[in-house]
C-alpha cells in the first residue's frame, strides 16, 4: 500500500520541510500534491485520489478549517484522516478540530512527530 | 562478545555482541543497527561541535557529535550495514546537575545531533534524552533491542 498525500499550507519553505520530513519517515509513500490554501487544496481533492491530507490552519482565500468542513460535507472525502500542522494555540479551536477526528502537530514540529502521528492516524506498525 | 564504551569512544559489533556505555549523563548515546545485516554500533559523543578543538576531532572523532556520527554510519557500512536501513536510537543529553548548568551541553548535543540527522534525511527511531538522569545502555545486536536503566 502507498499513500498519496496532499500538503496544504501557504508557506512554499514549510511545504518542502513537511515534505522531507515525509520522504525521510520511511513511510510508504505514493503520489504527493501541494497546494497554497484551502481552495486550493478542495480543487487538488477533487482531481485525484488521496489517503492523506496535511492542512496548516492559518491561510489566505480560505483557512484550514473551512476546508476540513467543506471535506466532512462531502462523501467522497469525509473519510480522508486529516493531520492539521499549525502554529495555532487556542484551545477552543483545537477541540473543535479533534471532535472533527484531525490529528493536531504543533509548529515548530520534529520530522519524527510527523511520522509518529501519521503512523497513529493510520494505523501503520513501526519495522 | 560484550563491548563497553567508554565517554568519547564507540563500538560496532555484530549479532551475538552486546555493547554497553555506562553514565550517559549530558553526553550523547547513539545506538544504530541494521536489522538485514545484523550489524550496529554505539556512539558515546561528549560534546556537540569539533571546531571547540579540531586538533582533539582529528586523534578521536568520537568525542564530538559531528564528527562521531559520520563516523558511526561509516564503520557500519563497512561492516556490510547500510545506510537507508539503519534504525537510530537517542538516549543521554540530559541536565544532570538541574537547571543551573551553564554550557546546556546535553541540549547542544541533541540540537547537533538532530541538524546532521536532518541534512542525511534520516531520522530517529526512538529517543530517551533530557531530563536530569544518568542512563546507562544495553544494546543486543542480535535483536537490535536498546534497555536502558537510570
Amino acid at each position: 500500500m502507498s499513500i498519496n498525500v496532499l500538503i496544504v499550507d501557504d508557506s512554499g519553505v514549510m511545504r518542502a520541510m513537511i515534505l522531507k520530513s515525509l520522504r525521510m519517515s520511511g513511510l510508504p509513500l505514493g503520489e504527493t500534491h501541494q497546494a497554497g490554501n484551502g481552495q486550493e487544496g478542495l480543487e487538488v481533492l477533487n482531481q485525484h485520489w488521496l489517503d492523506l491530507v496535511i492542512v496548516d490552519i492559518n491561510m489566505p482565500i480560505m483557512n484550514g478549517e473551512e476546508m476540513i468542513d467543506c471535506m466532512k460535507e462531502n462523501p467522497e472525502t469525509r473519510d480522508i484522516p486529516i493531520v492539521v500542522i499549525s502554529t495555532e494555540g487556542s484551545k477552543t479551536r483545537l477541540d473543535k478540530l479533534q471532535q472533527k477526528g484531525a490529528a493536531f502537530i504543533h509548529k515548530p514540529f520534529t520530522p519524527e512527530k510527523i511520522r509518529d502521528t501519521i503512523r497513529d492516524i493510520m494505523n501503520l506498525e513501526s519495522p | 562478545m560484550r563491548h563497553i564504551v567508554l565517554v568519547g569512544n564507540m563500538k560496532v559489533g555484530k549479532k551475538g555482541d552486546t555493547i554497553v556505555t555506562y553514565a550517559l549523563g549530558t553526553s550523547l548515546g547513539l545506538m544504530a543497527y541494521d536489522p538485514v545485516a545484523q550489524v550496529g554500533g554505539l556512539l558515546h559523543a561528549m560534546l556537540p561541535l569539533s571546531r571547540s578543538d579540531p586538533q582533539k576531532a582529528a586523534t578521536n572523532p568520537c568525542i564530538f557529535v559531528d564528527t562521531g556520527v559520520p563516523k558511526l554510519f561509516k564503520e557500519i557500512t563497512g561492516m556490510g550495514g547500510q545506510k537507508s536501513r539503519l534504525i537510530l536510537k537517542a538516549a543521554g543529553c540530559a541536565r544532570p546537575v538541574g537547571d543551573n548548568e551553564m554550557f546546556k551541553i546535553g541540549e547542544r548535543n541533541y540540537s547537533v545531533l538532530k541538524k546532521i540527522l536532518w541534512k542525511n534525511s534520516v531520522l530517529l527511531e526512538s529517543e530517551d534524552v533530557g531530563g536530569t538522569a544518568n542512563r546507562t545502555v544495553h544494546f543486543d545486536l542480535a535483536t537490535g533491542e536498546v534497555k536502558i536503566s537510570s
